[in-house]
């Protein structure tokens, strides 16, 4: 079995974003990480091909060559990887995105796509499923738990009562939920290898992609706007000086909730 | 009597031949370790210390009674080679005595006198295997799991020695046959009570007696060999190649962790026996079970599965079973896994690395060393770990804490203050004195803050120049290094060295004593040196040159010394004179203090692991604070400080007892300075 598991390398989400004046892209200058939602398919992807055999490709797209999030990827254990890096992809939609994707799944074979819910700094939740239209493939969304029994796979499918237990056959793309798994931390031995492991780095020539179809020429969004969220008022303090639930009921009839 | 010689040499060459190949095996076991840098060289130090520790019995006498127990029967055990010499003398001819000084009084005196001794420390370490009997206290004996037969057996032995060789004496004294006067009071003491004996029956006991004396000596040889009384012959090797000054402060061994000098065939840490360095294997021999360590140890006192007296005995054991030579895995037969296998996994994860064990290691056991290596063959070979800490790792690496609150934030404690703190840009200025090393508990923890909050306003009000590097500093590595990921640590101590290089530091003071530690005495080894203060010294300092002036409350205060500040830095008294000098301060001691202090538990990484066997080591050590009735429990460290206040919280006492840095308690004493701040 030949599982993909799509990976964002991203800006530490803990600094604050810094977007360009003009386009309102993202400043990538700073140290990129491996997003923390896609260590969980990868480790479910590494757990899969452990107990299914076969061999996990971890598929990026990242402007600039980047690669340090693929290597802690490749560090944790799988086999190769892929980084879709080109100067006409500046600008990138989700759809685009899931296009390159579907390229690359193509290309390497993969009969299972794996893939975070969504991604820490985007948050569209929207490429997974894009990538499984495109593909022709069904989507299961949101799983806790993935396993590969006779050549089908079985996903228990996170819900807000519990969870529903899905059945298919391959070939299919799969969002994992984060924190569902507990994720390996790499061992040496991994990072030692990690360097030596294979990294296709292609251009959109490679896939057979046009730059009118991806990237921003072929956008079908456009990011026209940024404004910081509002900070959040200070509450009200009252100190219950024994009157304290008058105050409260005053609060909460003012709400209307009561 | 024809009959004698045969008897006791053949007893003495079968003795001489079994101990002396079991200590040749035992040498190829050591010698065939693993390299151990730095273990050779200051020769001298190693002399002094080999003459305090082996001849003056130093660390055993810190304990009065069993330590002076000791010394006599060591001491007598050196003296009283002279009458095995005499004793063997007396197979050839009965009139035999030492040469030169063999019928000095004062010989016969202190041969007489060490018998005794020994006799009377028998009776006291007899004394308190009793008291202390593992069968009846079970874990609160220092003997439980340690092998208590053999510790009978063996004071059974010196017994005998000691008797055989008094009777003897008794006897020569009646046959004529004794070489000394009645300075030699206890054998002439007891031969006047053999007298009425007769002559025949005396020649028979001497005769007798020196058979016995010796027979038990060679049997007693082989006794040594085979069990923990090998102390004998490696506790001493083991201190002369002891760390010095001790096994504390930095760790011992920072492997090369570059990862263009590395191959995916490297080994890290310590997996299975064959990777314990020949200094590992020594200390696992000289390991003679009084469990002084396990006395100490807060893992072991909460009801945790570690116990470093038994993590040494079944490493040891693991170590004799092993006859394999390091480094020879021929055939793909390899050791069993230390960790798992060997020693249960949690027991290396209980480890607070307080360093109360090798503190208290009468033979300078390296036991914190040994379980750090434990743990970095399970993090950087197996990823084995608990899963809690992952989170830890994960954020120091990425964010630089372990909080994983990020750079942006380090500057946040600084609002309010009332003065600006300036912020390296370049190099730091002339006319600043100290870098503060804020630490990341001292910008991101909210107790830690106002720690790090009144340390800097003492500063300002005392004229200290001070700078932060702000969003420039980063962890020292400390939480990963404890942990066992030496890799993460030396990235983010290379890191730091750059910036700290950069900014051309010369003098550092913090409040963290981890940091301290970490900087002043591990970053040496990866190419810094800077001069590093924690802020109870710098605190202390601006109170004896008067430019800041302590001011007044009246309180009885409690201090907990951090084991990182004590123990491991041996700051010990200027955390105290800081607390002293305030006036109205009562400082009550708690009984385990200084050197014997007990950790609060966040020590070696466990900050950041559930503590989820036994009871919880900060409570148990927040009782003994407030078992002294002070009213403010003083401390040097944003960690001890957590975890008391916790414990203290939980035990309901927060509301009349206060957890305060020394640093917060100055400022609240209403402390004045000199300086440009003043007024």
């Amino acid at each position: 079995m030949q599982i993909a598991v799509c990976v964002k390398q991203i800006p530490d989400p803990g600094d604050p974003p810094r977007f360009d004046a003009q386009t309102y892209r993202l400043d990538r200058s700073g140290a990129i990480i491996l997003d923390d939602s896609d260590a969980y398919s990868v480790e479910m992807a590494l757990r899969l091909a452990e107990v299914a055999g076969g061999e996990v490709t971890a598929v990026s797209v990242a402007p600039d060559g980047e690669l340090s999030g693929l290597r802690t990827a490749l560090a944790m254990g799988v086999q190769r990887a892929v980084l879709v890096s080109d100067p006409a992809l500046a600008g990138l939609d989700a759809l685009g995105t899931a296009k390159v994707l579907a390229a690359v799944a193509r290309r390497v074979g993969a009969e299972l796509v794996l893939a975070a819910t969504e991604s820490t700094d985007g948050y569209t939740g929207t490429v997974p499923v894009q990538l499984a239209e495109l593909l022709a493939w069904p989507a299961l969304s949101f799983a806790r738990h993935v396993e590969l029994e006779d050549g089908l796979l079985r996903v228990q499918r996170q819900t807000e009562a519990g969870y529903d237990e899905l059945r298919c056959p391959p070939p299919a793309v799969v969002t994992v939920t984060a924190g569902v798994v507990e994720v390996r931390y790499p061992t040496m031995k991994g990072i030692l290898s990690a360097r030596s492991k294979p990294v296709d780095q292609l251009s959109l020539a490679d896939l057979d992609l046009e730059a009118a179809e991806v990237g921003v020429l072929g956008a079908g969004q456009e990011v026209v706007g940024i404004e910081d969220a509002p900070v959040r008022a200070a509450g009200t303090m009252v100190t219950d000086d024994g009157t304290g639930h008058v105050a409260v009921l005053e609060a909460l009839r003012s709400w209307k909730v009561i | 009597m024809l009959s004698r010689f045969p008897v006791v040499g053949g007893v003495a060459i079968v003795a001489l031949a079994l101990s002396g190949r079991r200590l040749w095996q035992l040498g190829q076991l050591v010698t065939s370790g693993a390299p151990a840098p730095g273990r050779k060289g200051r020769w001298g130090a190693r002399l002094t210390r080999e003459v305090r520790e082996v001849v003056g019995q130093q660390r055993l006498l810190r304990w009065r009674l069993p330590g002076l127990a000791h010394a006599f029967t060591f001491w007598g055990f050196l003296l009283l080679g002279l009458t095995v010499i005499e004793a063997c003398g007396d197979l050839f001819s009965a009139s035999f005595a030492l040469p030169w000084i063999g019928h000095a009084a004062i010989v016969g005196f202190l041969e007489d006198l060490f018998a005794c001794a020994v006799l009377v420390s028998l009776v006291v370490f007899a004394a308190i295997r009793l008291r202390q009997n593992p069968r009846v206290l079970e874990r609160r004996s220092r003997f439980f799991g340690s092998h208590n037969g053999v510790a009978w057996l063996v004071l059974g032995m010196i017994a005998a020695v000691i008797v055989t060789l008094l009777l003897y004496r008794a006897a020569q004294t009646n046959t004529g046959h004794f070489p000394y006067g009645w300075w030699a009071f206890a054998s002439h003491g007891l031969g006047r009570a053999l007298a009425g004996l007769g002559a025949g029956t005396n020649r028979t006991l001497e005769t007798v007696f020196v058979d016995l004396n010796l027979i038990v000596i060679f049997a007693f040889l082989v006794l040594v060999v085979y069990s923990k009384h090998l102390h004998i012959f490696f506790a001493p090797i083991n201190i002369a190649f002891a760390r010095t000054p001790r096994a504390l402060g930095a760790l011992d061994k920072t492997p090369v962790m570059d990862l263009e000098e590395l191959t995916e065939e490297s080994r890290f840490g310590a997996g299975r026996i064959e990777d314990l360095t020949w200094k590992q294997r020594l200390d696992l021999l000289a390991c003679t079970e009084c469990g002084r360590c396990q006395s100490q140890c807060p893992a072991w006192a909460t009801e945790k599965p570690l116990s470093p007296k038994l993590l040494v005995m079944a490493l040891r054991d693991e170590l004799l079973a092993s006859t394999r030579p390091a480094g020879d895995h021929a055939g793909g037969s390899e050791g069993r896994a230390l960790v798992g296998a060997v020693v249960e996994a949690a027991a290396v994860w209980s480890c607070t690395t307080c360093g109360a064990c090798v503190e208290q290691c009468p033979v300078d056991i390296e036991h914190v060393d040994a379980i750090v290596d434990l743990r970095r063959h399970e993090v950087l070979m197996a990823s084995r770990f608990p899963p809690e800490a992952g989170t830890m790792l994960r954020s120091l690496e990425n964010r630089g804490d372990p909080w994983g609150m990020g750079s942006q934030h380090r500057l946040d404690w600084t609002s309010g203050l009332g003065f600006e703190v300036p912020v390296v840009e370049g190099r730091i200025p002339d006319e600043v004195e100290y870098l503060l090393w804020v630490g990341c508990a001292g910008a991101f923890d909210d107790r830690a803050r106002a720690t790090t909050q009144s340390l800097a306003r003492l500063l300002h009000l005392a004229g200290v120049s001070f700078a932060v590097l702000g969003p420039r500093e980063s962890c020292t590595g400390d939480p990963a290094r404890r942990l066992g990921n030496e890799f993460l640590f030396q990235e983010q101590a290379k890191a730091n060295i750059a910036v700290l290089k950069e900014v051309g530091v010369r003098k550092l003071v913090t409040s963290c004593p981890h940091c301290a530690n970490t900087i002043g005495a591990e970053y040496p080894e990866l190419g810094l040196e800077v001069e590093v203060l924690h802020h109870s010294e710098l605190l202390a300092q601006l109170l004896a040159t008067g430019r800041l002036d302590a001011g007044r409350l009246p309180a009885s205060v409690t201090y907990h010394d951090p084991c990182y500040l004590g123990r491991h830095r041996r700051v010990f008294d200027a955390p105290r004179s800081v607390i002293d000098g305030v006036e109205g301060v009562e400082l009550v001691e708690m009984e385990r203090r200084r050197e014997q202090s007990f950790c609060c538990g966040a020590g070696g990484a466990r900050m950041w692991l559930e503590e989820s066997s036994g009871t919880r080591i900060n409570r148990a050590r927040a009782d003994e604070a407030l078992g002294t009735g002070a009213a403010v429990v003083a401390t040097a460290c944003p960690y001890c400080a957590v975890m008391l206040d916790d414990a203290v919280r939980e035990r309901g006492r927060s509301e009349e007892v206060e957890v305060l840095d020394l640093a917060r308690l100055l400022e609240r004493s209403g402390a004045s300075g000199r300086g440009v701040g003043a007024g």
